[in-house]
């Protein structure tokens, strides 16, 4: 009897905890519970939204990729230096997801050509980036033009383009993973990388493409961080990387591959880290504990995701 | 007609051991070849080859007339060969239709999943197969013979035209293997070749059309099914000259008892197996792959738990100690898998020779700095004992050494232990002639010094020549005892092999 | 040609031929490069990040990894101020300040490293994730336990023990001789290497994997608590971002030194030049007035290529 509850309430922790910390924020700050601040927390996690869905690709094939947050930086500034440079804002978003692209490749490169281990790889670039990026603005905070500002609260059909932009991508998302062919077999190289080369998968080419997707998410969510800041400065992107891992997790994908998806599953996962974050906020908590707060977060995501380990069957 | 398969002079060998020495025969066109042997006969390696996981070191094999060197897998099966493998390789995380699809998906504007068309294939292809779950069942769903139908479904839908079963039956109920039979009946009625792999003879003899008996890599016997009877196939699988002779004896089994285990069970593993090993005494366990052998050893040494009965060591219950707790009671164990369990490859032969032993060299607490001298003193004396390649340096790594040498290694480490009972798991796997002779002589040497030896090995002959006692083996259970006066090795492997009626 | 070749790269000595290679190509365009007083504060800077990387090298040799190693560094350092400085600390002006400080410093590393290990050992959670929540974790503890603000008047007897190069040196010097008969010569050391190699093999030789495991996370925490003590010392002020920079060379100096990142393989000789280079790059870079932010990229880049060169190591070494 015990063990048919836990196993239920494992396979099926994303929607609990979700359900869990929906009813606790509610009872410790009634304010929670009203439309405006469910759109809030929407419109604000937005950002590691996009960057989730593309972390979820990269974990369903039992990578990592630690470099997202240098992504959302490095594009950021190189967007605002253009900018400040005269150029025209289109081009400055189009570099912007130039950035994540051959980010993204790089760390392709080294994974799938070089075979290292994808974390060591991510990490170097997460650093290589940042520092990139602290160069390109001096360490010091740029402001961006109004356009950005205004395309955060801009809402079309009365929704907010962000939350817009997200959906479009999550569903976008979704039918790749579940819906194409492109998508199954990342599911297949996952859960067995050695039968997915023998049943003639082109494994090294879908584990690129997954790098590339994740830096273009990145990209996109360097974008949207932008609308709700305004400005790129040296705290831009950080902590990103954790908090996507964390929420992708906390949504029922695994670190060790082959099982995930971005509905419902990451989307509840981001929803759920930005509902704590909100949390916080609203019950007036210290800020300094917000990164334990995170922390513990994604400890208990990567602890449910191993204990969910033997429970499904392999 | 062209023969749907043939093999000519395919020789192949690893690590200097030769394990096809010339194998030459036919399938006949839209026929089903039974192909039996012992394990270690050369059954897998030889589908190895045809299936495009190995390459031949010399001879040809032709698919419907035409040359036949698939260098992967996926030549194999462009070229029309299917492997129904014992391990299967489906995604368990993947729908069915999804697992036959994989590479090949039906889509709409080339970009999505056809969805329908999928499904209805994958119907259609269920439907020839006789599997009646729907189409987007999980894999991890099926059941193993559900998933060996959807193996053979995948087969079906890349349009083979020889599919090889490898051991078939041996998780499935009687109501599949029926399903089984059924399904193989209506393929060879559309003309498709089959090879049939299977210990259960009677099966071979009744659905086969022809059989080909390997015994040592090369073919002992070929012919039409109705040539043969069950006992023409048994001594045409075991007969062999006595090629290898094994050291003497110097002493014999005392009294007392070292090992004992009491109607030990592991629901799905092994069923109420009892047995006692005494001081000196060599007890061998023979019987199939998948009877369990390996599985008790496991257990035994504590890697592995049960759920009924209990192990005894000199007389003491073993409950549920854990493995080190074990080797320091006396117990050692010497695996099935060096590769992966018994030799830490990269490491040096010194290193993986004194592990067990690392203990009796630790000086005191903090540090527990070990005594060099007499470190690098004992590996030499070991070294010797086992008569390890001098040529090999101490601080050389172990994947450098030859088969021989490195379960010589793996024994050294062992014996450093001076352990009360030692359990071999198939300790001459994948070892030549000579360094054979080696192990029985530090086997016995080892009982001759009062240790109890339990010997699992999957060559009747080798168990013959060493043991004092065989144990057969068969689905998780103990069926048959044989004391030395007994040994005969018909009588051995007929014990060993299933019976037909399945649990 | 090839196997000189071979033999250079898998030699011991092959990092510190990389370092003097290095030395002599940037000297020339690096004014006071080899000027006594840069070497010394080459020196000087060097101690304690081996101190943290001998530490890192442990928790390699066994397969895993501690990313957590710079919130140590942090943490320890606030908890050590926080009870020592003459202000505001529990043992203000007191004659033992110094001693129990250090004492609760390395507490405070050995119960960080004693989580990891639990969770590692027992749990079985993947390493990186572990520590990387630990990073975050224990170092937003320490920004909270002192609002980000730095804590000095620390005693003197503290601060010397960093602060003065010869001090430091003889503890590192000795840290560095008690790694080496660890992890050459001991029992404990024996075992870290098989675990790395192969833990299933190691568990059915008796190797208590769990333990040493585990103990080799408390190692790593003791070790960078240790650091801890001298950076506090040579900064003489407890600062809760203390560590912060210097991940990526901890990481960075080990790998390039030689140790494996998957395990089995390492060195206190490689992690010294290990060290040893990082500093050489980073030092001559800062004498070339290149920004931070190059230097990080440039540190960055190098973790790669090290990366690179394990890989390409270990194919060398098992053709």
């Amino acid at each position: 009897m015990k063990t048919a509850v836990s196993r239920f309430a494992l396979r099926h922790a994303p929607l609990l905890l979700f359900a869990a910390i929906i009813v606790t924020l509610g009872v410790l700050a009634p304010k929670f519970f009203t439309i405006a601040n469910a759109l809030n927390i929407a419109v604000q996690s937005a950002p590691v939204g996009l960057v989730a869905v593309g972390m979820t690709f990269v974990l369903i094939t039992a990578g990592v990729d630690l470099a997202v947050g240098a992504v959302m930086f490095v594009g950021a500034a190189v967007a605002a230096k253009m900018i400040a440079a005269g150029q025209p804002i289109p081009l400055a978003l189009s570099a912007m997801l130039g950035c994540g692209l051959t980010l993204g490749a790089v760390n392709a490169f080294f994974i799938t050509r070089v075979r290292l281990a994808p974390f060591i790889v991510t990490l170097s670039l997460l650093f290589i980036g940042r520092g990139f990026a602290l160069w390109l603005t001096q360490t010091r905070a740029m402001n961006l033009p109004e356009f950005f500002l205004q395309l955060g609260a801009v809402r079309w059909l009365g929704v907010p383009v962000p939350l817009l932009v997200l959906a479009l991508v999550v569903a976008l998302a979704h039918l790749v993973l579940t819906r194409t062919p492109f998508g199954r077999q990342l599911y297949a190289v996952g859960n067995h990388p050695e039968n997915a080369r023998r049943a003639g998968l082109p494994v090294r080419r879908l584990i690129f493409s997954v790098y590339l997707i994740s830096g273009l998410c990145a990209a996109l969510g360097g974008i949207l961080a932008l609308t709700q800041l305004g400005a790129v400065s040296p705290k831009s992107g950080e902590n990103y990387e954790f908090k996507a891992i964390a929420a992708v997790v906390l949504g029922g994908t695994s670190l060790f591959g082959g099982r995930g998806a971005v509905w419902p599953g990451t989307l509840l996962g981001v929803l759920i880290i930005q509902m704590v974050e909100s949390g916080l906020v609203m019950l007036n908590a210290d800020p300094y504990l917000y990164p334990l707060v995170t922390a513990a977060v994604i400890f208990l995501a990567v602890l449910l995701d191993t204990a969910r380990q033997p429970l499904l069957s392999k | 007609m062209t023969n749907a398969l043939q093999f000519d002079g395919i020789e192949k060998s690893f690590g200097g051991v030769p394990v096809l020495r010339g194998v030459s025969f036919a399938v006949g066109a839209g026929r089903t070849l039974g192909l039996v042997g012992e394990n270690g006969a050369g059954k897998s390696t030889l589908m190895n080859i045809l299936g495009g996981n190995l390459t031949p070191d010399a001879g040809l094999m032709l698919l419907d007339g035409k040359p036949h060197a698939p260098s992967h897998p996926t030549d194999a099966a462009r070229a029309g060969v299917a492997f129904i493998h014992q391990e299967l390789n489906l995604f368990t995380n993947l729908t069915i239709a999804e697992n036959l699809f994989l590479t090949a998906f039906p889509r709409t504007a080339g970009v999505l999943v056809d969805r329908r068309t999928t499904h209805e294939r994958t119907a259609a292809l269920l439907a020839q197969v006789g599997l009646s779950a729907a189409p987007d069942t999980p894999v991890a769903q099926l059941s193993p013979g559900e998933r060996q139908l959807v193996e053979i479904a995948r087969a079906l839908s890349m349009d083979a035209r020889l599919i090889i079963f490898d051991e078939p039956t041996t998780s499935l109920s009687t109501r599949e293997t029926d399903a089984l039979f059924a399904l193989m009946d209506q393929l060879r009625a559309r003309g498709v070749a089959m090879i049939y792999i299977s210990h259960i003879l009677e099966h071979v003899l009744r659905r086969c059309d022809d059989i080909v008996v390997l015994r040592d890599g090369a073919v002992a016997g070929s012919g039409a099914a109705e040539e043969f009877t069950t006992a023409r196939l048994v001594s045409l699988m075991v007969g062999r000259e006595l090629t290898q002779l094994y050291p003497s004896r110097n002493g014999a089994p005392t009294g007392e008892t070292v090992l004992e285990a009491r109607r030990v069970s592991q629901p799905g593993v092994v069923r109420d197996i009892s047995f006692t090993l005494r001081r000196g005494e060599v007890l061998g366990i023979s019987g199939l792959m998948g009877a369990g052998r390996s599985e008790l050893a496991r257990i035994l040494f504590g890697l592995d738990p049960h759920t009924d009965g209990a192990i005894l060591l000199n007389g003491e219950p073993l409950h549920r100690a854990a493995p080190r707790r074990r080797i320091a009671r006396g117990l050692a164990f010497l695996t099935e898998d060096r590769r992966h369990e018994g030799l830490c490859m990269d490491a040096s032969i010194a290193d993986n020779v004194a592990l067990v032993s690392l203990r009796q060299h630790a000086g005191r607490v903090p540090l527990r700095l070990l005594n060099l001298r007499r470190w690098r003193e004992t590996i030499a004396s070991i070294r010797e004992a086992v008569r390890l390649s001098p040529q090999a340096r101490d601080t050389q790594a172990v994947s450098t050494l030859s088969g021989g040498n490195q379960q010589k290694v793996v024994l050294a480490k062992w014996l450093l232990a001076r352990p009360a009972a030692l359990i071999l798991d198939e300790p001459t796997r994948g070892v030549d002639v000579g360094a054979k002779y080696e192990l029985y002589r530090l086997i016995l040497g080892l009982a001759d010094d009062g240790a109890g030896v339990l010997l699992i090995s999957s060559e009747i002959e080798e168990l013959t020549g060493l043991c004092d006692r065989i144990l057969v083996m068969s689905r998780g259970a103990v069926r048959a005892e044989f004391s030395r006066a007994e040994f005969d090795r018909e009588k051995l492997l007929e014990a060993a092999l299933p019976r037909e009626v399945a649990s | 040609m090839t196997a000189f070749l071979r033999r250079a790269l898998l030699s011991d000595y092959f990092v510190l031929g990389l370092c003097v290679v290095y030395a002599a190509a940037v000297a020339p365009f690096t004014p006071g490069f080899l000027s006594s007083e840069n070497l010394t504060n080459i020196l000087t800077t060097l101690l304690p990040l081996l101190v943290v990387a001998l530490g890192q090298t442990v928790v390699l040799i066994a397969g895993g990894i501690d990313l957590s190693a710079t919130a140590v560094i942090g943490l320890a350092s606030i908890t050590g101020a926080m009870a020592m400085n003459d202000e505001t600390g529990w043992l203000a002006h007191s004659p033992l300040a110094a001693p129990a400080g250090v004492a609760l410093m390395l507490a405070v590393g050995a119960g960080v490293g004693a989580c990891n290990g639990f969770a590692v050992a027992r749990w079985r959670m993947p390493p990186f994730m572990v520590t990387l929540a630990a990073m975050m974790g224990f170092s937003g503890l320490a920004v909270w336990l002192t609002h980000s603000k730095n804590i000095n008047a620390l005693p003197a007897a503290f601060t010397m023990l960093g602060g003065r190069t010869a001090v430091a040196f003889a503890i590192t010097l000795a840290v560095a001789v008690l790694a080496q008969l660890l992890l050459s010569r001991s029992l404990f050391g024996r075992w870290l290497y098989a675990v790395g190699h192969n833990p299933r093999a190691a568990l059915i030789s008796g190797v208590p994997v769990g333990g040493v495991v585990f103990s080799a996370y408390v190692v790593s925490g003791l070790l960078a608590a240790l650091a801890s003590v001298l950076y506090t010392g040579q900064a003489e002020t407890g600062s809760p971002v203390l560590g912060q920079r210097i991940l990526l060379d901890v990481i960075g100096a080990t790998v390039i030194g030689g140790t494996s990142l998957f395990g089995g393989k390492g060195k206190v000789l490689w992690t010294v030049f290990g060290v040893l280079f990082l500093k050489l790059v980073d030092n001559s870079l800062n004498l070339l007035s290149l920004s931070v932010f190059t230097i990080t990229m440039a540190k960055g880049a190098v973790i790669l290529l090290a990366a690179c060169l394990d890989s390409a190591r270990a194919r060398l070494g098992n053709p």
